[in-house]
């Protein structure tokens, strides 16, 4: 055990047994009897034990360093970065090792939940006893509520905004690394007095704690209270860094419309959390202080009021649902986006329909409150103010929605999630509509369609995200891919479980069966043994999932800094990324989620040996990329291009070649690369012999480059990926693969955005000709260009006439057999049969395709005629004239 | 700055390009959020205080003890005692207002007054317990009382901390008239203390 976890252990129980000391000499001093009371001590114990941990396992070092008045260092990074997996049980300071320490910490939380919400369903399995009686049944309840609430499904998005958002913004780190080291911290403390209350008699009165009935019961009763308070601090602590980050941190260009909707969702949620969790602490401290001294605040012949309880604990509550919500908005905007390759709809509404939901969050409360007695007057617009935040809500839906509609979808893991989140939540949202509608609450209210409805939220609305953001992030924390049809499997049981599990407790709560009870009537048998099935389910996905995460951490295939193509700034560092994440704070020039726009960047990432200087991009990491019946191809460009925008990359084309003809290879290579000269982006490439896995692989193993883009056509017509060549060499060489999909006629047709030279060739008979493609190839062979080969036809009246359409199908035939000829040699080319004469149709061509040379070809002499029009027609357009002998057909 | 003691105890990593660029310092932006939490605290507090006295009892107020007698409270003595907490602000405004003129004996001087009058505050307040003549266990009304001035003694005895580091430092000569975000922070806090205990003497003496 290391040096800092002694300490901890050590100050922990010096802690406790300070407060044993303490309580029984004020309570000697004061001469009150017993000297022993279990609610007293237990306070006490878990306040001291809990700040005695922190203060063992470091939080305060660097604090009470400055507080003595000795010099510190603002510069000392001695806590930040980890070297090996072991760091990570100790303090520390890097952003990033924290959002995983809170990623694991709230995932052990999320098991332990996950037991007790079996050990659940396995009591209600059938009716009467199972396996627990009636007081254990409510500390199970309790006990899952609480741990799912306050130290998984709140901290969990902290540790996901924790990793990505300050990498969002372009910070380097946290705004204030030591607290947030802190909050960390103050998690396990909370979820140890939650699971410690096993031993003193667990807390029976649900995650409400509503009294009277919180003001009895045992000393757990008191750690759940004192757990509360940490997880409140921890939560406090955490959203009060992620804002001051926001508004003080972001990159130079990083203007709050350029920001990610993640960093929005951490914004307003962040504000939530300030403004509304010191609610349920005061609630905690009011209910603590009438169990442990004595105070009469619950209990009304002594004029204190049970309903305030209520109204002060759900003012902070109802706006904990939109803490446990909006994050997980944050993440699916992000994955939507990336996965649709679209633009986010309506960027605008969606942050301020977050602004708008986290308002009119605090002014809802009430409408949990419906039967509980309250003010009457109360009821009517608590009602309306629910049915309102459905507006915001969605719009939202609506523009999820919007995004996907035509965009081109790929349905990986993090979608997946996304898309059973958006089924799922909306179910939720559309059952809490019943809910908060006065006259079908007052019968809905403590029934299991309230169960049905709250998971559906919580299920949908924060596991789902959860989910989708740590498939999102995986590769970027790790460096490592998620096995995917492991993470398939995962979703699709979780998403049938959850269906199984939930769907029928809608009916069930209709029908009047309560919630919170461990016995039910036996009409409900059935229908509750299927839901104890779907929550199996649930169960055996979960273990799928971390049997993923281990297999992926120990064996994955490497990540590549992209894996998603997605847009923001986290994907334009290395994964992971490194310690302080950029060299040099990157330039933001643009928005986030521009997809499918070519030359779109968000912003520009310095380059290392420029530390401090000015901005240059002179050093670019090197990308391979392996193709060769797509190159040329549009789609290859634009993906080229829409990388190149980062600024972060050269290219380096490989070309493996087996029994092609190695000339048309060269050729299609020496075209793409003058492409993308065009467009400013320097690669180089060379054609190599041999099978394409083989050739890949080894010159990735041997050059090492960043990553490996393979373009194929798609997988049924593609003779490498009939040979399964991206696994395969990834494998091989051991870089991080992506594959890029090309359809067959892009990878043929004439690339439509380029820079390259355009030659008109004007010919009439000459089409067809050996002699034209003969010629066509040398220029090409001299400079890589464009052809369009025009025909002007001087067709004989009448045209519709049967003598006029046997020739235009004849010029059709020969020019089609001069395209493919050409095509098939890899001569970018395209051509048209023109109607008219050459005097009426070149004006009309020369306008059409602003030619940069026209080149005119004949048999027979004519070239001297059409040479006389083209001449008329060029302008200043340099107009060459080729004499091809032999008329086509004739030989 | 390599070891510039004089900032604040966490200060962040690129904040000297960033913090300025914004015009926006991360330490103070942090503490006025922090504040605002803090002041939802005292507003839960105050509507569980609102809740017992115009709740459901619907008994006469003040409430009466269980002896029969209605509930005093000391209205004359706190007002004085108010009137040096609101003092004890304005004078850590004037030691401010001296380091920012250079003067770091102002400095000095304003905050020990500021000190002093803030423990004046707190003695004052316990005399004032030990004499009340009932305890938080009386009724509702009564641990609703020890509960506001209790959480408002605690924070002035934090801002006591606080100021006391400050002052400390002050000795050490790490504030400059540009460079003294910590006592910024720390002053902000006191502000907000003094605020909180006019809301709470008007709510809960006065009306």
């Amino acid at each position: 055990m290391s040096f800092w976890w002694r300490r901890a252990i050590v100050s922990a129980v010096v802690g406790v047994l300070f407060a044993f000391l303490l309580v029984f000499m004020l309570r000697a001093i004061f001469g009150l009897d017993p000297l022993w009371q279990g609610n007293v001590v237990a306070t006490v114990a878990g306040l001291f034990g809990g700040l005695g941990f922190l203060y063992g396992i470091g939080c305060f070092d660097y604090w009470l360093t400055w507080a003595k008045g000795r010099p510190v260092s603002s510069e000392d990074h001695s806590f930040h970065g980890v070297s090996n997996w072991k760091q990570y049980f100790r303090i520390n300071t890097d952003h990033k090792v924290i959002g995983i320490q809170y990623m694991a910490m709230t995932l052990f939380f999320m098991v332990c939940g996950g037991i007790m919400a079996l050990l659940i369903r396995t009591e209600l399995a059938a009716p009467g006893q199972q396996i627990v009686d009636g007081q254990a049944y409510n500390g199970l309840l309790s006990m899952h509520a609480t741990l799912m609430i306050f130290v998984f499904a709140v901290p969990v998005f902290g540790g996901i905004a924790n990793y990505v958002l300050p990498i969002m913004l372009g910070a380097k780190d946290m705004a204030f690394p030591r607290l947030n080291a802190l909050s960390f911290w103050f998690l396990p403390v909370s979820g140890f007095l939650f699971l410690a209350s096993t031993f003193t008699g667990m807390f029976g009165a649900a995650w409400t704690a509503y009294p009277p009935l919180a003001s009895q019961g045992t000393a757990g009763q008191t750690l759940f209270e004192l757990g509360v308070q940490f997880a409140g601090a921890s939560s406090i602590a955490t959203a009060i860094n992620f804002l001051a980050t926001i508004i003080t941190m972001r990159a130079p260009g990083m203007t709050i419309w350029r920001m990610p909707i993640l960093a929005w969702a951490t914004g307003v949620t962040s504000v939530l959390v300030v403004f509304a969790t010191p609610f349920i602490a005061g609630s905690q401290f009011l209910t603590m202080f009438d169990r442990v001294m004595g105070t009469h605040f619950f209990v009304p012949d002594q004029g204190g009021d049970v309903i305030m309880y209520q109204h002060i604990f759900w003012f902070y509550s109802h706006p904990a649902v939109y803490i446990m919500l909006l994050p997980g908005f944050g993440i699916i905007s992000e994955v939507i986006a990336t996965f649709a390759r679209k633009p986010l709809f309506g960027y605008r509404a969606m942050a301020f329909s977050m602004v708008a939901i986290g308002v009119l969050g605090f002014g809802v409360w009430a409408h949990h409150m419906f039967v509980s007695g309250m003010a009457a007057w109360l009821r009517v617009p608590m009602m309306i103010t629910t049915i309102i935040i459905a507006v915001p809500t969605g719009v939202k839906m609506w523009s999820w929605l919007a995004t996907l509609w035509r965009g081109k979808i790929h349905m990986k893991a993090p979608m997946l999630w996304a898309m059973g989140f958006l089924f799922t939540f909306l179910i939720g949202g559309l059952s809490g509509v019943f809910n908060g509608i006065v006259p079908a609450d007052i019968q809905l209210s403590d029934t299991y369609f309230i169960t049905a409805h709250l998971h559906y939220v919580l299920y949908g609305g924060s596991v789902y995200t959860i989910f989708a953001g740590i498939y999102y992030w995986f590769p970027k924390a790790t460096g490592k891919m998620l096995n995917e049809r492991l993470s398939q499997w995962h979703f699709w049981l979780t998403f049938i479980g959850t269906q199984i599990t939930f769907m029928p407790m809608h009916w069930q709560g209709l029908q009047g069966m309560p919630r919170r009870v461990a016995d039910y009537d036996p009409r409900f048998a059935m229908i509750n043994g299927i839901e104890t099935i779907g929550s199996y389910m649930l169960g055996i996905a979960t273990i799928i999932f971390f049997y993923n995460v281990v297999i992926s951490l120990r064996k994955g295939d490497p990540a590549p800094w992209n894996p998603w193509r997605g847009r923001t700034l986290e994907w334009m560092v290395s994964s992971p990324p490194p310690l302080f994440n950029f060299d040099v704070i990157p330039q933001v020039v643009g928005g986030p989620y521009q997809y499918g726009i070519p030359d779109a960047r968000h912003a520009v990432v310095f380059a290392p040996e420029q530390f401090g200087g000015e901005l240059t991009e002179d050093t670019r990491y090197p990308v391979l990329v392996v193709a060769n019946d797509t190159l040329t191809s549009q789609g290859l460009i634009d993906e080229i291009r829409s990388r190149n925008a980062d600024g972060l990359w050269s290219f380096e084309f490989l070309v493996p070649v087996g029994d092609d003809d190695r000339a048309v290879a060269e050729r299609r290579l020496a075209t793409t690369l003058a492409i993308l000269a065009g467009f400013g982006i320097a690669a180089t490439g060379r054609v190599a012999d041999g099978e394409v896995i083989t050739v890949a692989g080894d010159e990735g193993k041997s050059r090492q480059p960043y990553e490996i883009l393979v373009a194929t056509l798609p997988t049924a017509s593609s003779a490498w990926m009939r040979q399964d060549a991206v696994d395969r060499i990834r494998k091989r060489s051991g870089i991080a693969t992506s594959h890029i999909v090309v359809r067959g006629d892009d990878a043929r047709a004439l690339t439509a955005a380029s820079a390259l030279p355009l030659t008109m060739i004007v010919a009439t008979d000459a089409v067809g000709a050996d002699a034209l493609a003969a010629v066509v190839m040398a220029r090409f062979d001299a400079q890589p260009a464009r052809f369009t080969i025009i025909c002007p036809l001087d067709l004989p009246q009448p045209r519709w006439g049967s003598e006029s359409s046997e020739i235009r199908r004849q010029a059709g035939e020969r020019m089609t057999a001069t395209i493919n000829a050409l095509v098939s040699v890899g001569v970018q080319v395209q051509g048209e049969v023109m109607d008219d004469g050459p005097a009426d149709a070149l004006p009309l061509a020369i306008d059409a395709f602003t030619p940069t040379q026209i080149l005119v070809a004949g048999v027979n002499g004519e070239a001297a005629a059409l040479a006389g029009a083209a001449n008329a027609a060029a302008g200043e357009t340099p107009v060459e004239i080729v004499n091809l002998g032999a008329p086509a057909g004739s030989e | 700055m390599a070891t510039t003691t004089g900032h604040a105890p966490a200060p962040s990593h690129g904040q000297d390009t960033h913090g300025k660029k914004h015009g926006l310092n991360a330490e103070l932006v942090g503490m006025l959020l922090f504040i605002g939490s803090e002041v939802m605290l005292f507003a839960s507090l105050f509507t569980a205080y609102f809740f017992i006295r115009y709740g459901v009892s619907n008994e006469v107020w003040p409430p009466l003890k269980q002896d029969g007698e209605p509930f005093e409270l000391p209205v004359m003595l706190t007002g004085i005692n108010t009137l040096i907490l609101v003092g004890s602000s304005f004078t850590l405004w004037w030691g401010e207002r001296c380091l920012k003129a250079g003067d770091r004996k102002g400095l000095i001087r304003g905050l020990w007054v500021t000190i002093l009058m803030g423990g004046t505050f707190l003695i004052i307040q316990f005399n004032e317990y030990a004499h009340l003549g009932f305890t938080p266990q009386d009724r509702a009304f009564s641990g609703a009382f020890y509960t506001l001035t209790g959480f408002h003694g605690a924070h002035v005895a934090v801002g006591l901390i606080i100021l006391s580091m400050c002052l400390r430092r002050a000795y050490k000569n790490d504030f400059t008239a540009t460079q003294h975000t910590p006592l910024a922070a720390g002053s902000y806090y006191w502000h907000f203390v003094d605020i909180v205990w006019v809301l709470l003497f008007l709510l809960v003496y006065v009306i």
